[in-house]
């Protein structure tokens, strides 16, 4: 079964609050000194369900990922895992891409890479949480979609997938070649073995232009961008503290009471 | 299978990227490990990295590293719980990027310098740590990875204070507190104008401010303040065991050492961002572990190479060297196929002849000296104290300087008390 990952790097969730900043001219979240980004959580996950996948099938598992430089940390840390390949799509035209721009870039490598059974993504990228680059790839590759996946094994008729809902789950077959974006219900991913991390560090991963996977260039980037975002800003949150007085307790209440419908917090 | 590296660094700090970049450059097959997520995610450091190595080592260090600021000025303070004395030293020789200091943050840093050993061709594996030694009889012949076995010729320890590695390799006993001083820092953020106007700076100049007296609450150590490009590192170190004996928390030390009127107004209206701990070794060559075994180095300060003599208290430098003599020393043993420990023996020739160990046999007293109290709290006062009496005029006569000086020891101490600790000092400092 041959299997391809798309995996993005996003902020390392661990950086102390402190650390966390945008810049509201650009609309840009600005990266922490020193703290280098990490493979998107869920994607690790996307991988785990890869690798159970290849350990009961056999198969290959080809990673992808768009970035600049240090990119190519994602694709590693996924070989580090497990993974057997990998490639980092990477060039200034992609710059300020949207979903669907992203989702466009990763279909074309995966048809580059040809010969594939399913594509995995994570449930959403936990910088913006949007969810919504797998199912575009689906839609661009034209192939089935299952989202939310905490579980898949290989039936006759293609994939079976168990899909979390708000109480349990749905199971469903799918033909392959197949999208699925993974839930974090498939549970924790595996930490890179000592060789695992060994190996991935002395992989070269390659880099593919726009023109090695055939993109058009008008189609992807800020310019080709769908929407653009309006302002972005850390919500100020202010607090202030009054004390409220009165002759007597249900004085006090009372003020209180119109001090907060006046507030509007009531 | 993997087939055996020429060597595995354990630890990716100073002196292992050094050791890793230089054996890779002379096309060893090296690997070097970090326990933490990247290289620097656990490293520590006050701030200030001294000597000519890095620039040596690494052409390119001046257009490329991340270093905040270069040190162009010095200053050292006494303090009282309200008074400071200060020494200020600034020259033309540091006004540019000599090799005399550069304040550096290490997350960034040894980042840079892992990547560094990797474009040389090592095999830099962060997020690996590793758990024991491989042994075949007295030789060491790699190390244990979780479930891994990674064999190596050669493997060199610069995991740190408290080295795991060197403690495996039976050179180290479990360390004694007596021998440690606890550093605490903070990195305070404050926009680049105000630190530059508040410490008297321009451009990428740096100040490096070493602290002693009441910020300790008369405890062996310091305080420090380095000056990053938009942040200040601040920070004390503090001997360990009488922390302990105290019952004092190093981070109150800190607390107190920021609420001292003046060092309060320099970081005031600053964002604290990063809290960090870490553990220095000082004593200096009499802890210093055996440095080599059959397969096997120590280096940094993980083989306690640093260096306190009161003004100062440095370890990069000595990390950074002892990481290259290590490499040149697995080099031959690799020309000549022999890692045993007479082989490797150079390794002990080189710091000798290098000031690393020179250094540690000069101020080889140094440790024990300064454990002596007067330094921390009689002596600032009596500084303070000499020169409210100096400056401050009361509408009485003056008396002369050699008088007032008089005044200032009388009922705090006597000539005889003081020349003990200035005989002891000579020898130690």
């Amino acid at each position: 079964m041959n299997i391809i990952v798309c995996v993005k790097q996003v902020l390392d969730p661990d950086i102390p609050p402190a650390k966390f900043k945008v810049d509201s001219a650009s609309k840009q979240v600005v990266p922490p000194e020193g703290i280098p980004p990490v493979i998107n959580p869920y994607d690790a996950q996307a991988v785990e369900l890869a690798l159970r996948l290849k350990e009961k099938q056999g198969g290959k598992i080809t990673v992808l990922t768009v970035g600049s430089d240090g990119a190519d940390k994602a694709v590693k840390y996924a070989i580090s895992m497990g993974a057997d390949d990998g490639f980092v799509l990477s060039d200034e035209v992609f710059e300020g891409s949207d979903s669907f721009s992203m989702a466009y870039i990763l279909s074309k490598a995966v048809e580059k890479i040809g010969e594939y059974d399913l594509v995995l993504c994570g449930r959403q990228a936990a910088d913006w949480d949007e969810g919504l680059v797998g199912s575009i790839i689906a839609e661009s590759l034209g192939t089935s979609l299952v989202t939310l996946a905490e579980d898949a094994e290989v039936v006759d008729e293609g994939l079976k997938v168990k899909r979390v809902t708000l109480d349990g789950y749905q199971a469903f077959i799918v033909p392959t070649p197949a999208v699925v974006t993974v839930s974090n219900e498939v549970g924790q991913a595996r930490l890179p073995s000592g060789l695992g991390i060994i190996s991935a560090a002395r992989r070269q991963i390659p880099v593919w232009k726009a023109a090695d996977t055939g993109i058009d260039p008008s189609l992807v980037g800020s310019a080709a961008a769908r929407r653009k975002l309006f302002a972005l800003s850390v919500p100020a949150r202010e607090r202030k503290c009054e004390i409220i007085e009165g002759e007597t307790p249900a004085e006090a209440a009372t003020k209180l009471a119109e001090r907060l419908r006046e507030a509007g917090a009531i | 299978m993997e087939q055996g590296f020429d060597a595995i660094v354990v630890g990716a700090g100073p002196a292992g990227c050094a050791c890793a970049y230089k054996l890779a450059k002379a096309g060893l097959q090296a690997l070097v490990i970090d326990r933490g997520k990247f290289a620097g995610a656990k490293n520590m450091w006050g701030g200030a990295f001294y000597g000519a190595e890095l620039l040596e080592l690494l052409p390119d260090f001046l257009e490329e590293a991340p270093f905040e600021r270069y040190v162009t000025r010095q200053k050292i303070s006494f303090l009282t719980v309200e008074d400071c004395l200060s020494i200020d030293f600034a020259s033309p020789k540091f006004s540019q990027p000599a090799p005399h200091g550069f304040v550096i943050l290490r997350s960034k840093f040894d980042r840079w310098f892992a990547d560094k050993a990797q474009e040389a061709g090592a095999i830099v594996a962060p997020g690996l740590g590793a758990d024991d030694l491989l042994w075949d009889g007295h030789r060491v012949t790699g190390i244990k990875a979780g479930n891994d076995e990674l064999p190596a010729s050669a493997v060199i320890a610069c995991d740190g204070a408290n080295s795991v590695m060197a403690q495996k390799a039976g050179l180290q006993t479990e360390l004694s507190p007596e021998d440690m001083k606890q550093g605490v820092k903070e990195v305070i953020e404050l926009p680049r104008e105000v630190i530059e106007q508040r410490f008297n700076l321009s451009g990428r100049e740096g100040m490096a401010w070493e602290f002693a007296g009441s910020c300790t609450q008369g405890l062996p150590g310091g305080g420090f303040i380095y000056t990053n490009q938009d942040s200040i590192s601040i920070g004390i170190v503090a001997q360990l065991n009488a922390l302990v004996k105290r019952k004092i928390q190093a981070n109150d030390l800190l607390e107190g050492f920021k609420s001292h009127p003046e060092v309060a107004r320099l970081i005031e209206g600053g964002k604290l961002v990063e809290y960090s701990g870490h553990l220095i070794p000082v004593s200096g060559i009499n802890m210093m572990p055996e440095l080599y075994r059959d397969g096997f180095l120590v280096a940094g300060d993980a083989a306690a190479l640093v260096l306190g003599t009161g003004l100062i208290l440095e370890g990069a430098n000595f990390a950074v060297a002892s990481g290259i003599a290590a490499a040149e020393t697995v080099i031959k043993a690799k020309e000549k196929g022999d890692f045993s420990r007479e082989s490797l023996s150079t390794y002990q020739k080189l710091l000798e002849e290098s000031y690393v160990l020179k250094d540690l046999k000069t101020f080889k007293k140094a440790p024990h000296f300064l454990e002596n109290p007067h330094i921390y709290n009689l002596y600032p006062e009596l500084a303070c104290d000499l020169a409210r009496r100096i400056f401050i005029g009361d509408g009485q006569p003056r008396k002369t300087t050699w008088n007032t000086l008089r005044g200032s020891l009388k009922g705090k101490a006597s000539l005889l008390q003081i020349l003990p600790d200035l005989w002891w000092g000579k020898g130690a400092i």
